[in-house]
């Protein structure tokens, strides 16, 4: 009896280990440096490098950014730790993002802000908790080619994400000398100068000269980009380093800009309604829009995702838009002083809010929420110039290049993934975050995908790529 | 165009749902699944009411067998292009069983009752792969009951038919694409008992000489269509609810293929069995799986893939030796050539040629009661596909099988 328990169970062990040694196994290439060195890893670039998504730096994002991706995967071919400045656990969501909060009747989705736990130091001017430890992860949100040797940027007049990283006794320091301070990494990635083109093209061209030009939303001159650029590299590459350099997409291949097109071209086409009146660059000059130009693909027009709220107005006698920027641009709060402003601009752009709003050339829609065909074309000229420099120096210093703009064009038209779509679209398209700017955690791990591969094409590496559904989408609310 | 938004909340339902694949399982009897499931050309005993009813009534007794085997499954899966992304599957234990029951008659006519599980497939990837939009877990069942009839024309020839009557059923699962805040990720899943289906199986039996036999045999297709199956969400977030509704129903089709199958068998001496098959697997009748829903489902209702299925042969060979009287000692092998054509792999079954290896002992304890026990190995070519007209999950699958078993057989 003892005996057949113990043959029995030996039996069965035996059985045991047999199947699970017989479990089938996939061959696969084994993972490989290649001639690149990932023991130290930097990331130098802007919001897309910092993880930025939702309108805000918040720790989860921090924790899916695509060099935090890489990092990881490095990992398994010699790479080393990566350090991020990220958020503490306590104020995990950082600068305060967007949430969605529900849906209209209509339809249309809500966001809301998140305003709790956050790491805000100082309201104004915004500052946020510092962390001054050594850092992988150097991108800091906003920043512009531009900017690289603005001393002072990381001062508390300055960019606060890059004041958030620079020591209080070095604020004068610029973003290239902190660049330089790091001499010992070994690969690096650089994806710069969306902001170049694109905080021009977010505020519509609105502020590029005249009453209220801000340099900040200008495009930068090539010769800027070009000379700058070539220093930042220049710096990364001192020791020899390698590395992956990424282009500027398109600006036409984000939901910011097309993703509220269509539901005003529904209103108008709904009233028999030909066109619009708007206003162009950062002048009084009115255009009219035929209602057909509204995303079309040849000489189009973008309405901003910004102007979802002033949609609904179009025909209404309104200066709800006049009043809330008067507010922000104003110097005091005051209700006086605020008045004045409001005047000042309405006689500057030639604004009767008493006219429909949208359909009159008294109350045309203001160019801060469309991108016209010429300031596309501003644009459009603008990116192939900074991406042709971008290419050169890749050709010239011997780099990878993720072609961050034809990748994105090529998402324009939507593609499925292990039984997913992706495509641009506002919050169904599954690659963008609500802010309609900056990826979500999937479309980071995409582009995270994207770059190991021009990585291990360029340095006969074997970089294993992300499984993508493991990074979150836009999340709903439960109820 | 904002309304869109909600209409288009995890629709990637509609991008491919799918089924099993190659979901024939070929284990009817334990004796032949010993020799290799050959026996189309044999005296199998009572499982002739399987492999040949025009046989059965040449086996010369009546008997009752049972029987049963342990199928353990294992498929490994690996993303294109990564080494990175793998999964792999945690299969349940498949059970399928036979039940045959033989009365002789007379020296002419005999009859039968059979009970056994042809088709099936149960196959378990979880809900945190890289596929699990396209299955977290597939349950089919195919339950044949047949009631035979066989005549023995002339000692050398016989003749024989059974009515199928078959039940069946089926559940899948999978994930969707849309998450809520708490972090869970939505689910369907489809759960439905088929109507109940008819078909036939016939067979010709000829023992020209004591050494040789041969055999044909028929089984008819079988369409088995769930109608009202139900269809549960799970965790869909309140903005896409409308999309998923409660107490929808559905119905869909799935065809159990035919098989025409050739068989010889060959007794080189008194103690020597040699048997050789081919079998002819009608695949093509199942060209798409296709859901209607009574409500729509994410926009849409009804939810269609193609599978475009190629005919298929399967070669067989088999032997048995009796060591003693009462000792057989049993070996075979089979090639199963895929149904499933380049880029119209599913995570369901994925399907590819397969190789099994088998071995078998039988002992007769008396004259009235014996028992067999077999095991089967079955080695799935490594397969990588795009998987690109079937709307399944591309890489690469690689499958294998172990398959104890144990049959009892009584004659009167």
């Amino acid at each position: 009896m003892k005996k057949s328990l113990y043959t029995s169970s030996a039996l069965a062990l035996l059985a045991g280990v047999l199947l699970t040694s017989c479990d089938p196994d996939i061959d696969t290439p084994a993972s490989s440096a290649g001639e690149a060195d990932f023991t130290k890893y930097i990331a130098v670039g802007n919001s897309l490098t910092a993880g930025q998504g939702d309108g805000g730096v918040y720790r989860e994002g921090q924790l899916n950014s695509y060099p935090a991706i890489m990092a990881e995967q490095f990992r398994t071919v010699g790479g080393g730790e990566f350090t991020q400045p990220l958020f503490t656990e306590e104020q995990r969501n950082g600068t305060g993002y967007l949430r969605l909060a529900g849906f209209t009747a209509q339809g249309a989705p809500i966001t809301a802000n998140v305003t709790d736990n956050l790491a805000i130091r100082s309201a104004s001017p915004r500052l946020y908790t510092k962390y001054l430890e050594p850092i992988n992860n150097l991108a800091v949100p906003d920043i512009k080619v531009a900017d690289i040797k603005t001393a002072g940027y990381g001062s508390t007049q300055g960019n606060p994400h890059f004041e958030r990283i620079t020591p209080d006794n070095n604020a004068s320091q610029t973003y290239l000398q902190r660049v330089q301070q790091s001499t010992d990494h070994t690969f690096f990635s650089l994806w710069l100068g969306n902001n170049d083109v694109l905080s021009y093209a977010t505020s519509g061209g609105a502020f590029s000269g005249g009453m209220l030009n801000s340099p900040a939303r200008t495009i930068t001159p090539t010769a800027t980009f070009d000379a700058n650029y070539s220093e930042l590299l220049t710096a990364l590459t001192a020791g020899g380093q390698e590395g992956i350099i990424a282009t500027i997409p398109d600006v036409t291949a984000i939901p910011f800009f097309t993703t509220v097109g269509p539901s005003v071209q529904q209103l108008l086409t709904a009233n028999n309604i030909p066109g619009m009146v708007a206003l162009t660059g950062s002048g009084s000059s009115r255009i009219q829009i035929a209602t057909s130009q509204i995303n079309a693909a040849q000489n189009g027009v973008y309405f901003l995702l910004t102007s979802s709220a002033y949609a609904p107005l179009v025909g209404q006698p309104t200066g709800r838009y006049w009043r809330e920027l008067a507010r922000q641009v104003s110097p005091s709060q005051d209700a006086n002083v605020v008045r004045l402003t409001l005047a000042g601009l309405l006689a500057n752009f030639q604004i009767d809010t008493t006219a429909m709003f949208g359909l009159s050339a008294g109350n045309p829609v203001p160019s801060a929420l469309i991108l016209d065909a010429a300031e596309q074309q501003n644009v459009r000229t603008a990116t192939e110039a900074f991406n042709n420099i971008i290419k050169a120096q890749a050709d010239a210093r011997n780099l990878a290049l993720f072609d961050a703009n034809a990748y994105f064009n090529t998402v324009k038209t939507g593609f499925g993934k292990n039984g997913v779509a992706y495509s641009p679209a506002f919050i169904t398209g599954n690659l963008f975050s609500l802010d309609g700017v900056h990826p979500t955690p999937r479309g980071y791990a995409f582009v995270a995908n994207e770059m190991i591969r021009a990585i291990n094409s360029k340095y006969g590496a074997n970089v294993p790529t992300v499984d993508e559904t493991q990074y979150r989408t836009v999340l709903f609310p439960v109820q | 165009m904002k309304s869109k938004i909600l209409a288009l909340l995890g629709s990637a339902l509609l991008t491919g749902t799918a089924m099993a694949g190659g979901y024939q399982v070929n284990l009817a009897s334990q004796r032949q699944i010993g020799m290799g499931h050959t026996g189309t050309g044999l005296l199998t005993g009572t499982s002739s009411i399987f492999f040949n009813p025009g046989a059965m009534s040449h086996i010369g007794y009546s008997g009752v067998t049972i029987g049963g085997s342990a199928l353990v499954s294992r498929i490994a899966y690996s993303a294109p292009e990564s080494g990175g992304v793998t999964a792999r599957t945690d299969n349940p234990l498949g059970t399928p069983f036979q039940v045959y029951g033989v009365y002789n008659i007379n020296e002419k006519f005999s009859a039968g009752l059979g009970v056994y599980t042809p088709f099936g497939s149960t196959v378990n990837w979880g809900d945190e792969w890289s596929g699990r939009y396209g299955l977290n877990q597939l349950k089919l069942q195919a339950i044949y009951v047949q009631p035979t009839i066989s005549y023995a024309i002339t000692d050398k020839l016989g003749i024989g038919v059974g009515l199928s009557y078959v039940i069946g059923s089926v559940n899948l699962q999978r994930s969707l694409p849309v998450q809520s805040q708490d972090g869970t990720e939505g689910g369907i899943e489809l759960d439905g008992s088929a109507e109940s289906a008819f078909g036939f199986n016939a067979g010709i039996f000829f023992q020209p000489t004591e050494k040789l036999s041969i055999g044909v045999n028929y089984r008819s297709k079988v369409n088995l269509s769930v109608e009202g199956g139900d269809v549960m969400f799970s965790n869909i977030p309140a903005a896409a609810r409308g999309n998923f509704p409660d107490g929808t129903t559905f119905n869909a089709e799935l065809p159990m293929p035919s098989t025409l199958s050739v068989g010889i068998g060959f007794k080189p001496n008194e103690r020597l069995t040699l048997a050789a098959d081919v079998s002819h697997v009608g695949w093509d009748a199942y060209e798409k799986l296709r859901f209607d829903f009574s409500q729509n489902v994410g926009g849409s209702p009804f939810s269609e893939a193609s599978r475009n299925y190629e005919n298929a042969f399967i070669y067989r060979i088999g032997g048995e030796y009796m060591a003693t009287d009462a000792l057989a000692l049993r070996a075979g092998a089979y090639l199963d050539k895929t149904p499933v054509q380049d880029g119209y792999l599913t995570p369901e079954t994925p399907d590819s040629d397969s190789r099994g290896l088998s071995a078998g002992i039988g002992y007769s304890v008396s004259e009235n009661f014996s028992i067999d026990a077999s095991f089967l190995y079955i080695n799935r070519k490594e397969r990588t596909d795009a998987a690109n007209l079937s709307g399944g999950i591309p890489g690469t699958f690689k499958a294998v099988a172990y398959i104890p078993g144990i049959g009892l057989n009584f004659k009167f």
